[in-house]
């Protein structure tokens, strides 16, 4: 195990050197740089040279993304072009609540979906397995900013229950619980759509599993259903639910960054969209870094997962 | 079983999660205004920004020698009135502004404003020479600083500015700087460094700076020391909503009291919910065609004519903009004192466009127009194609992601694209020079469609040093005149600002400006 964990983590290194240089290269193609937006209309060619050359924009692109990845190496993100603020002061506190809207959504989506899809395997082609699955294929199908939409309309507008926007309420200073709040409606839009998609996953696992050899010899046996589900059916239909638990993990970040938007959740998404309309390199850096490091430590604990319910793909 | 009880208290715990939201009213604290805004602002040091969204926070904090009154809506320019100079003097060069400065103000931080503050904010943003110098803040106060010779203390209450050129709209293009020449608390630079006047912004204005949370809100409370007349509103804080459905969401469901930006579409039914919608139709904002005179196809006057006489503009103003905003026929806005309002332009005459073209032997005219992508479907640009469509020309839409845009904008057209398009303006009538001079031409302007016409040139070198508002005024609109004969814009509409209003909100002033005073505000 311990050596699949440090081959799998050598392994991340090349993603993310891999991933600054092309969003690096990405930015640097985009015409229009951040003297021209920061100086407006007005600005003579001048300014915007002398500004060009204080944030060092004028350097070579050798020459600008070494400096930033010894910087980066030693720990310094740099100052943010457009706010002047610490590049980490910014994104980290960002991150933290992309991760919130994250880790609820990834929650939201296996508790509805382990229980929904298990449920309907168990009661396979009976009422509540067509219409969990008729609901779980909507769902599913459902962009999630118009599915945001709806929620609000409802759960807000109408019925008043839930806030629409923030992570807190602005004028007070909320708790754990007002954050809760301000967590359903983001989370259950963003977890709707991968927990259909679980829920379908475990539904045909576990019938699945249900059919196999060895379970219908432990029901010979006489065990109850109940010892049977939980011994033999669950962990033998565990795997793929997992892999695909985890490429939703995937999604779910990406789809949060969008939720983010529709929600003013303060998270990456809104850091990153303000940033690239102020091409405001060292803050796109430093969030497309984290996102993409998030994104591969994920599949590792996934593999880690896997490799521990099924000691075959430890050998691989 | 145990599947059941898992579902049970799945459900449970929902309950409870929202439950609590049944008893929230809006606690907010009593005189507090929350305002939503399109987009997050950059640094609060007002030096060494240009947003105007970041003025509107700015402009709360911190204050300049001479201000706009912005508590006036009706006037079509805000006037001039002291601020942290009591009074001035402009020589009758034009070249020589003394400030008498007013006694007794104090900044945030209890140092107190007197010449010495001010020439330690001009070394900042203008004097290369001295220690204090911050050469960002110089990129950005340029077209202030650029007319500066020297700054000199009379004495501890006067400051001397001369200028190197005669400039009777200086005070003005102060006020409309992209940086703004505000005072900064000397103390408080010297104490956090200029990378630190972001987060530590000190002034004299009608509210101090409380906190700021990036991408969150910016939270400023009542300075109660303040020289003039004290805020009413406990607190303000303003909050990024960049998506447009959210700001309405969080306006209707009373997260905030106050959004700029609204949706054309959801005005009219939040009107009718019982928000108000505030408008002026003073604001110095024309949206507008720059027509290229590098495009052969744009060489001949009768099209660039045509293409004015072909586009409906009452239509784009009624339809689209639902009311918010005006149609707009010259190249000097109502925000402007040179207002022409006797000025035509030309009007919807599709028949008349489809014979300029005939008579200038145009068939199967195609043009190519550059726009930015702001995400509403660019609905003006698609009546604008629509409406070019009936006389016979076809207009492709390029449409480019916004700072893309602006680059290319400022780079000045290609000579295969015919026309783009921009919003903005200042309340100084010399701004259309700013946009129509040879000289402005890019790289180093944006005159984006090279137009040029020496006349206009020699008429806006004389209105600078006109200091006779009434003569400036006349020429002025001597060069709206040209410019429009010459056909070598497209002007579409005014803005009028919509702003929406919780009605909670009472003494809000939309001004002729596009930045408010909250000083008069308060919220029930």
């Amino acid at each position: 195990m311990g050596a699949f964990i440090t081959r799998r983590l050598v392994g991340v290194l090349p993603v993310i050197v891999g991933v600054s240089i092309v969003i690096f290269l990405l930015i640097q193609l985009a015409p229009g740089d951040a003297a021209t937006v920061l100086l407006g209309p007005q600005a003579t060619e001048a300014a915007r040279q002398e500004l060009r050359h204080t944030l060092g924009l004028d350097q070579a692109l050798p020459v600008q993304y070494f400096a930033w990845l010894v910087r980066t190496l030693s720990g310094d993100f740099g100052r943010s072009v457009a706010t002047q603020l610490p590049v980490a002061a910014l994104v980290l506190p960002r991150f933290v609540n992309t991760l919130i809207l994250t880790l609820g959504s990834l929650l939201l989506a296996i508790v509805i979906g382990y229980s929904v899809g298990l449920f309907a395997a168990l009661r396979a082609h009976s009422l509540f397995d067509r219409t969990s699955m008729a609901v779980a294929l909507l769902a599913g199908s459902a962009p999630p900013f118009w599915l945001g939409l709806i929620l609000v309309l409802l759960f807000a507008i109408q019925l008043r229950w839930l806030p629409v926007s923030g992570m807190q309420d602005i004028a007070g200073n909320g708790g754990a619980l007002d954050v809760m709040r301000h967590l359903v409606l983001p989370a259950v839009t963003t977890a709707l759509g991968p927990a259909a998609i679980i829920a379908r996953i475990v539904r045909s696992s576990v019938i699945e599993a249900l059919g196999r050899p060895h379970v219908r010899v432990a029901r010979a046996k006489g065990l109850t259903r109940a010892t049977l589900i939980k011994r033999h059916v669950i962990l033998n239909a565990l795997p793929p639910v997992v892999t695909i638990t985890g490429l939703q993990l995937g999604y779910l970040l990406g789809g949060a960054l969008l939720t983010e938007v529709v929600f003013a959740w303060p998270g990456l998404g809104s850091l990153l969209y303000d940033s690239i309309t102020a091409r405001d390199l060292p803050v796109i850096q430093a969030t497309t870094l984290l996102i993409a490091l998030a994104f591969v430590l994920a599949n590792i604990v996934v593999d880690m997962i896997n490799a521990a319910l099924d000691p075959r793909l430890r050998e691989a | 079983m145990e599947l059941r009880r898992l579902a049970l208290s799945f459900a449970l715990a929902t309950t409870a999660l929202t439950a609590p939201a049944l008893s929230l009213g809006s606690a907010h604290a009593a005189g507090t205004l929350i305002w939503g805004m399109p987009a997050e602002t950059d640094t609060l040091d007002p030096h060494a920004t240009g947003g105007w969204s970041t003025y509107q926070i700015t402009y709360q904090i911190f204050e300049g020698l001479v201000k706009e009154d912005l508590t006036k809506p009706d006037e079509p320019t805000p006037p001039l009135v002291p601020g942290l100079a009591k009074a001035w003097e402009i020589s009758d060069d034009g070249q020589t502004y003394t400030f008498h400065l007013r006694e007794g103000v104090k900044f945030h931080d209890g140092t107190p404003f007197d010449a010495v503050a001010v020439k330690f904010n001009f070394d900042r943003f203008w004097n290369e020479s001295s220690p204090d110098f911050y050469k960002k803040a110089k990129a950005f106060v340029i077209a202030y600083t650029k007319w500066i010779k020297r700054v000199d203390v009379v004495d501890p209450m006067t400051v001397k500015v001369t200028l190197n050129a005669s400039n009777y709209q200086w005070l003005r293009q102060g006020l409309q700087s992209y940086g703004q020449p505000l005072m900064i608390s000397p103390a408080s630079v010297k104490q956090f460094g200029n990378d630190g006047v972001a987060l530590h912004p000190v002034g004299t204005g009608p509210f101090k700076f409380v906190q700021r949370d990036q991408g969150v809100k910016t939270e400023l409370e009542r300075n109660d020391d303040y020289w003039g007349a004290k805020a009413k509103l406990d607190r303000v804080i303003f909050r990024p909503l960049q998506d447009p459905a959210t700001r309405v969401n969080a306006l209707e469901n009373n997260e905030v009291q106050m959004i700029t930006t609204p949706p054309w579409d959801e005005i009219d039914r939040l009107v009718s919910e019982g928000f108000k919608l505030s408008t002026n139709k003073n604001v110095p904002y024309i949206n507008y065609i720059h027509l290229n005179f590098k495009n052969p196809a744009l060489q001949d006057v009768r099209v660039r004519k045509a293409i004015n006489m072909a586009i409906d503009r009452a239509g784009i103003a009624k339809e689209i903009m639902h009311g918010t905003g005006k149609p707009e026929y010259g190249m000097l806005s109502p925000g402007t004192d040179a207002y022409d309002p006797s000025f035509k332009g030309y009007s919807y005459d599709p028949e008349g466009a489809k014979k300029l073209l005939a008579d200038a032997g145009v068939r199967d005219l195609k043009l190519v127009f550059e726009l930015p992508q702001y995400g509403t479907g660019e609905l003006v640009e698609t009546w604008i194609q629509r409406d070019l469509k009936k006389v016979g020309i076809d207009v492709e839409l390029r449409k480019y992601e916004w700072v893309t845009y602006l680059g290319k904008w400022a780079g000045g057209m290609a000579a295969d694209v015919s026309m783009n398009e921009i919003g903005w303006g200042m309340s100084t009538p010399a701004w259309i020079g700013i946009v129509t001079r040879c000289d402005s031409a890019p790289p180093g302007g944006i005159n984006s469609g090279f137009y040029c016409n020496k006349e206009v040139d020699k008429l806006l070198d004389q209105a600078i040093v006109t200091r006779d508002p009434v003569a400036a005024k006349d020429l002025y609109q001597k060069v709206n005149r040209i410019v429009m004969d010459d056909a070598a814009y497209g002007p579409i509409d005014d803005d009028l600002q919509p702003i929406l209003l919780s009605s909670k909100v009472k003494g809000f002033v939309n001004p002729p400006e596009d930045w408010y005073d909250l000083s008069t505000v308060t919220v029930e």
